[in-house]
């Protein structure tokens, strides 16, 4: 396997403006992502969970230069893409945009609301394919087929379908120019259970086909673990642990993925779920505590916790995690 | 795999887009409808002025033959005023007038407005500040003393040079100014709207995809910041056209013009007298002043499906 | 910190008791413009005392209407069109708004979704809820606030007295929850409905208040009626669980008998399409999750017959002409399944 995107320290930080009467001081700064590292290899799914405010998001969006990172490279294939974002160069930004897709959270807010499904289709291929309009009615067809919907929904308007058929035509539409990954932003999470199973199926199902990678964003742990064969956790800005799927699942290591793992009821009544359940809220991201910023909930922490900030360790293993004591 | 709610048989039908769903809405809107009606009236009456009309506005003949201030008769259905005017015919003419102001002046500040608000919502930051500034400095002029103070000083000004010649010049310096100092509620409300849709995530998307910031703005966001800009738009028609009588009435307006302020001044002193002479223009300026406001009331409606009950 | 908790335990289902609420053929149409949208459309359920029931469903199943009708706050366009409320014998449905309005928040309470909307934000807390006792209990502003305290500690909330005069705004997302639920609690009700009470909340949090949950239910042996499309949450939760489908009522048993061995076939296929937490889906080529095909059907016009019929893998012609009735197949275990023995009417 070789790595299609590496994520090497970025970082976004949000300056906090403290206003005054004619101009604005920087007082501090929000660091919602703080040297986040990972890589997602060709064919294979990055899952990527944490809490809401963790960062998960800001991370996908900084790839994509939703957001422009602070610090912190993003290699795709072996080349830095955010110079190319900052740059003029809008051959070179369009080649990677083709490579690199993005399937939005909400089904009712990503798709115009004025513009046909086809229209919607066809702006992809307006702007990456435009020696040959000719082929795009056809492609749009291709399209609407590979995700389960037929031909004609072309003609229809977004707030004619549901949620689930959305969700469709919002993955046609990151598929039409032939990505190689697709960041996948909670698909699901605002869909019906039995949808979700249908969604979840077609991504499955689109990756084996097409060969994709996926950066999948959930908080929703039970899909992420379906459909991911890695999974990264997110804490306070800060990835906390990365491994295989089955390891993160059945030996989490960071006392962190423990907590949220036992957090999920999980439907079988009776069952004696050994929970853990955590004391405390999540401290905002402008007051994060010193060293681990987990260590104020956490049940393990040693003292060293509370100065030290862990780090990520052994850069080869599959598995690792950032915490000074283990589980 | 497919979602098996939509029989996979031939196309059916294209179905509503979303203007016309609003016209759905706006047509079951009883206020909106009337607005409607009397909007269209008014533009047909005024279009067909000079086939409707029984005399040319500026006959005074009446005047000659001693029949000013008469009340209306088969000759002159709505009477004749005080200079011997056709009552009707310059009621008539002047829904033209009213409309050349209203259009002439929300067309002005529409295009300001939009421009000055969607740049301010679409770049934020500096640019915003200093955009919306600006805005708010045209907003606390007092619009009226302004109008007044140039139409007069711009009437004394133009004496002996060549734009005397210029027909309607004082009515276009009331367009122009009306124009000027109305933008900033459109500008605030694009701002409001470009801001919004800057961050919506369909943007995001064309973002992902490559599209260039000229088609975001353009095919993307415009679209969907235009119902509330309409709306605006269709009651400050009614508000402009008001302000033009407004200055008419008061003596600055525009000597020349066939206008309903205009007949309100000429005719406002001999109202026990002879009536019909301000009756007229005024019915008609409320009728299309409330016309351009019931149907700005449905438009709103139409707009917002959320609102409707 | 690490704490043990066992999970809720299911009662006895043997000699059912007098049910605390029972509602029978309840019926709640939305009346708009496009027709009649039968959102609620004949559903029974019973809540007995101590007892938490879970009523699950998708969106659109009608199980919020269904919650919001036994307080009698079913907004325009909906109607109550038909059926009973018996609450301690007594028909809501019969009462009159003032009689409602001395009955909410006394007797029955609710614990609202979003807790960052459910609380007034310009009264401090101390306020908002001190003026519930004083208007239902007649209490004097010194005992007003000692029971809130008292509650707002039962909650675990620390430090109450100080709470008492902050506002809606300075408590994070769990403590607003926890606020809601001690709002809930004040004046000791026979009943608690809570509407989706973690699905705004994270993870984390979300078992928080869980806990809190179900420690309060055991200790105050209070009822429950919890509002989920969570199945985990209600299997965590609940003693009973009434299936919705389309504004119908599927199948109705105990926490387990609905988990081990469901009867109705909506319930197998929503059950057996959530991707599970505690599976292994990697090795070989992953299997794709069974789903149930389609989509709800549109209640404005419902089809004849059963309302699950076009999307369930065992239906038969009858299915598409009868609507099955809920039958008793077990002790405390109801069906509406033509395919489980239950009794057809054609509509």
């Amino acid at each position: 396997m070789s790595a299609l995107l590496e994520v090497d320290g970025l970082s976004k930080h949000y300056p906090v403006f403290e206003r005054r009467l004619f101009r604005a001081a920087k007082q501090s700064e929000i660091r919602a992502v703080d040297g986040v590292s990972f890589t997602v290899n060709e064919g294979e799914t990055l899952g990527l969970v944490g809490e809401s405010g963790c960062g998960k998001t800001t991370t996908a969006r900084s790839i994509l230069n939703l957001v422009t990172p602070s610090d912190g490279a993003v290699r795709f294939r072996g080349e830095d893409i955010v110079p190319v974002f900052k740059g003029s160069d809008r051959a070179r930004m369009l080649e990677i945009r083709r490579s690199l897709q993005y399937v939005f959270q909400d089904p009712w807010l990503s798709l115009n609301p004025r513009w046909t499904i086809g229209e919607t289709l066809k702006e992809p291929l307006r702007v990456h394919r435009p020696e040959a309009p000719e082929s795009w009615d056809a492609r749009v067809a291709e399209l609407l087929q590979m995700v389960g919907l037929e031909p004609h929904h072309a003609w229809r308007y977004p707030h004619e379908f549901s949620g689930g058929q959305r969700q469709r035509v919002g993955i046609a539409r990151a598929l039409a120019i032939e990505p190689k990954l697709l960041i996948l932003d909670e698909p699901v999470s605002s869909l019906d259970v039995s949808v979700r199973a249908q969604i979840l199926n077609l991504l499955v199902e689109l990756q084996d086909r097409l060969g994709l990678a996926y950066l999948y964003i959930s908080h929703d742990l039970s899909s992420v673990r379906y459909i991911s064969t890695h999974v990264a956790v997110m804490y306070l800005g800060k990835l906390v642990e990365i491994g295989p799927v089955d390891d993160i699942f059945t030996r989490p290591r960071h006392h962190y993925t423990r907590a949220l793992l036992s957090a999920i009821p999980v439907p079988s009544p009776g069952e004696a779920q050994d929970r853990v359940v955590l004391k405390g809220e999540v401290p905002s991201a402008m007051r994060r505590p010193a060293g681990c910023p987990f260590h104020p909930r956490c049940a393990a922490a040693l003292p060293v916790c509370a100065t030290d900030e862990p780090m990520l360790m052994q850069p080869s293993a599959p598995h690792r995690a950032a915490c000074h004591n283990p589980a | 795999m497919s979602d098996a709610i939509l029989a996979p048989t031939a196309a059916p039908p294209r179905a509503p887009g979303i203007w016309r769903q609003s016209w759905y809405r706006f047509r079951r809107n009883r206020a909106g409808m009337i607005g409607l009606c009397i909007v269209t009236l008014v533009v047909l009456l005024a279009i067909l002025a000079p086939f409707i009309a029984p005399y040319v506005p500026d006959d005074t003949s009446a005047m000659l033959r001693g029949a000013a201030r008469r009340p209306p008769s088969a000759l002159h259905w709505l009477g004749t005023d005080r200079n011997g005017y056709d009552v009707f015919t310059r009621t008539l003419y002047g829904a033209r007038t009213a409309l050349m102001v209203g259009l002439g002046a929300m067309l002005i500040a529409s295009v300001i407005g939009v421009l000055i608000g969607g740049i301010a919502g679409f770049s934020g930051g500096l640019v915003d500040e200093l955009l919306m500034r600006f805005a708010e400095f045209f907003m606390v002029i007092p619009v009226f003393v302004v109008i007044l103070a140039v139409v007069r000083l711009f009437g004394i000004v133009v004496v002996g040079t060549w734009m005397e010649d210029i027909p309607n010049l004082n009515m276009m310096t009331i367009i122009v100014l009306l124009g000027c100092f109305e933008w900033p509620p459109i500008a605030r409300m694009a701002r409001a709207e470009f801001l919004r849709l800057r961050g919506a995530e369909f943007v995001e998307a064309a973002h992902c995809i490559g599209s260039s910031r000229r088609d975001i703005l353009l095919r993307h966001i415009l679209p969907n910041a235009m119902p509330p800009l309409i709306v605006l738009v269709a009651l400050g028609i009614g508000g402009a056209i008001l302000a033009e009588t407004m200055v008419s009435f008061l003596g600055f307006g525009d000597p020349k013009a066939v206008s309903w302020g205009q007949s309100l001044f000429f005719n406002y002193e001999a109202l026990k007298v002879a009536p019909w002479a301000v009756l007229s223009p005024g019915a008609a300026l409320f009728v299309t002043v409330l016309g351009f406001n019931l149907l700005a009331d449905g438009l709103t409606d139409a707009f917002n499906p959320r609102l409707r009950q | 910190m690490l704490s043990t908790l066992a999970s809720a335990s299911s009662p006895v289902t043997a000699a059912p008791p007098a049910p605390l609420l029972e509602v029978r053929d309840l019926r709640v149409h939305f009346f708009v413009r496009e027709g009649v949208v039968r959102a609620v459309d004949g559903v029974d359920f019973r809540v007995n005392p101590g007892e938490t029931l879970g009523i699950v469903g998708e969106s659109g199943s009608g199980k919020t209407v269904s919650s919001m009708s036994i307080m009698r706050l079913v907004p325009p366009p909906a109607r109550n069109v038909g059926g009973q409320i018996l609450f301690e014998g007594e028909d809501l449905l019969a009462k009159t708004p003032d009689e409602m309005e001395a009955l909410r928040g006394r007797r029955i309470a609710m614990i609202f979704q979003n807790p960052a909307t459910s609380l007034n934000p310009i009264y401090s807390i101390g306020a908002q809820l001190g003026e519930i006792l004083r208007w239902h209990l007649k209490l004097s502003r010194a005992e007003a606030d000692a029971r809130v305290v008292e509650l707002l500690t039962l909650v675990g909330i620390s430090d109450p007295a100080t709470r008492l005069r902050q506002f809606p705004h300075e408590l994070s997302g769990g403590m607003k929850q926890r606020v809601g639920i001690a709002r809930a609690l004040l004046c000791n009700p026979s009943l608690v409905l809570a509407d989706e009470p973690t699905t705004a909340l994270d993870v984390t949090i979300q078992a928080q208040i869980l806990e809190l949950l179900a420690d309060l239910q055991a200790r105050l042996k209070m009822s429950m009626v919890l509002v989920t499309h969570d199945m985990g949450v209600v299997a965590r939760m609940a003693h009973r669980i009434t299936v919705m489908y389309a504004g119908r009522v599927c199948e109705s048993a105990d926490a387990a008998t609905i988990f081990n061995a469901p009867q109705h076939p909506y319930t197998r296929a929503l059950l057996e399409s959530m991707p599970r937490i505690d599976q292994s889906y990697t090795g070989t080529k992953r299997q794709p999750l069974p789903t149930i095909a389609g989509r709800p059907p549109n209640l404005l016009n419902p089809p004849p017959g059963c309302r699950f019929h076009d999307r369930c893998p065992e239906a038969s012609a009858e299915c598409r002409r009868l609507l099955p009735l809920e039958t008793t197949i077990a002790p405390g275990h109801s069906v509406s399944c033509l395919k489980r023995g239950s009794e057809g009417i054609a509509a």
